[in-house]
């Protein structure tokens, strides 16, 4: 129940701050129209397929995915940085309060920013003269919730250790390499080579493939992207909880 | 007269630097205590402990019959604190911030309405119930803070420095506040300010470098010293330390 209560406190902080609307909401749509825009202008025999909305629309949700990292990142080292963490301390919460109230806070913005991305998507495909399956879409969203839990975990762990002045800048970093390595802006699967090597280390490669073969219907292909993803997932959440659990002993020492 | 507080050698170490030094002395409940001391005499680190923000290195306190060592979790739900800095939500209104901390305490939805009124009319927080909290200034957040502490009914209220910082006329407002406090709760006040003490402490404690040097009311310090008025009596304390 405290749990819930801080989730609901972090919720408003986060949905007070006009930046979440332009980063969590506007940012992906923008990207959407504009690489739509793009896509239009690339001559059908380049044969690429990358900024294709069946392949864009999961990619861009990914994407917008990091800025929920970006935003849980600052917000839990804001907290850090006020004295209400102290007073939080002092109270009867618990560590799993403070994570359950961080983690549900943000996937609920998490959530609400996949059904904005693709309920745009459906309109850019009917711009574009072509239609996105619903249930692949809806199936496309499912998927990508491991994603987003990762993401947040990613986002409690450098909130937690690092200082509010420098969440931004090590967020950007990860947001550029999900950018590079994960297959959103470029085709490395046709790219091959080092970059095919480089992208298969990390989980963003699997989590945009995921979404996509998801939202495809090629539900065949999805096991081995699936395993990857949510051992990410899993195991940076634990590492998250550790971490969180470690400071807030440490700060209260 | 019941003891709120019981401090038995407690000892606070951080790294090589002693922060409280073997300290003990009692508070007794329905009154308003002050540790007076310098900045870095070791108040604020004793109020860490005393609300499970910190534990001692040695030694143990009892408050409101709970050791602070073995049983800090109960001691958590029965005290409260309004630390030094603001520690308010700042984008949550006035409202939403007691709101919110009725609600961390474990209330129900009915008490926690009950509760925000009754803060919102004894601190005359009306005016500014909807404003955000990151709007007020310094000495409305500082009203908002202890607000907060004390919509959780706890029996042992620690205010750090509640008047740090603020102009003269906020000040005087927050006295009248705290003086109200002591008819209904037991409140620890750290400040290093005399004429604060002077108006609001029932006794004091003075701290020098960590160790409790002198302890009593006011005019027991002053005839203690042998001097006219507080502010002598504690740099002849502080001297001589």
């Amino acid at each position: 129940m405290k749990g819930i209560i801080f989730c609901k406190r972090t919720m408003k902080e986060i949905l007070r701050d006009p930046l979440s609307y332009i980063f969590c909401l506007a940012f992906p749509l923008v990207m959407l129209v504009i690489m739509s825009v793009v896509n239009e202008s690339i001559p059908k025999q380049a044969n690429m397929t990358v900024f294709q909305i069946r392949n864009l629309a999961p990619g861009i949700a990914y994407f917008g995915l990091t800025f929920i990292m970006l935003f849980i990142c600052i917000q839990v080292s804001k907290d850090r940085s006020t004295a209400l963490i102290m007073r939080l301390h002092a109270s009867p919460m618990k560590s799993k309060d403070f994570i359950l109230g961080y983690t549900l806070s943000v996937i609920v913005l998490a959530l609400l920013q996949l059904l904005i991305t693709f309920a745009a998507s459906f309109a850019t495909a009917v711009a574009v003269g072509t239609k996105l399956p619903v249930t692949g879409v809806l199936l496309s969203i499912v998927c990508l919730l491991p994603s987003a839990i990762m993401f947040i975990s990613v986002g409690m762990i450098f909130g937690t250790l690092i200082g509010e002045k420098a969440a931004p800048g090590i967020c950007s970093i990860i947001i550029t390499v999900v950018g590079m390595v994960g297959g959103v802006w470029m085709d490395v699967d046709n790219m091959k080579g080092v970059i095919l090597s480089v992208s298969r280390v990390f989980p963003f490669y699997h989590g945009v493939k995921l979404a996509r073969l998801a939202l495809a219907g090629e539900y065949a292909e999805m096991g081995q992207p699936l395993l990857v993803v949510c051992a990410w997932m899993l195991g940076l959440y634990l590492l998250a909880i550790a971490v969180m659990n470690g400071k807030l002993k440490k700060d209260t020492y | 007269m019941a003891k709120a507080v019981e401090i038995k050698n407690l000892r606070k170490e951080y790294g090589a630097k002693v922060a409280v030094n073997n300290i003990s002395f009692a508070v007794e409940e329905d009154t308003l205590f002050a540790l007076l001391g310098v900045n870095g005499a070791g108040k604020t680190t004793t109020i860490k402990m005393l609300t499970g923000l910190a534990s001692p290195t040695s030694g143990d306190a009892i408050v409101l019959g709970h050791s602070i060592v073995k049983e800090k979790d109960k001691v958590k739900e029965i005290v409260n604190l309004s630390p030094q800095e603001t520690s308010i939500a700042p984008n949550l209104t006035v409202r939403e911030n007691l709101e919110f901390m009725a609600g961390i305490y474990g209330m129900d939805k009915e008490k926690i309405a009950r509760r925000t009124q009754e803060m919102i009319e004894m601190f005359s927080l009306a005016e500014v119930e909807k404003c955000r909290a990151k709007t007020l200034s310094g000495g409305w957040q500082r009203k908002v803070s202890i607000a907060m502490a004390l919509i959780t009914e706890p029996k042992l209220l620690f205010l750090d420095e509640p008047t740090l910082g603020l102009d003269v006329l906020a000040r005087r407002e927050l006295w009248a506040v705290i003086k109200r406090l002591k008819t209904e709760v037991t409140v620890v006040l750290t400040t290093h300010y005399m004429e604060e003490v002077e108006a609001l402490a029932d006794a004091v404690a003075i701290m020098v470098n960590g160790e409790v040097k002198a302890i009593g009311t006011i005019d027991e310090l002053l005839a203690q010293t042998g001097k006219q008025n507080l502010e002598e009596a504690f740099v002849e304390i502080a001297a001589n330390a």
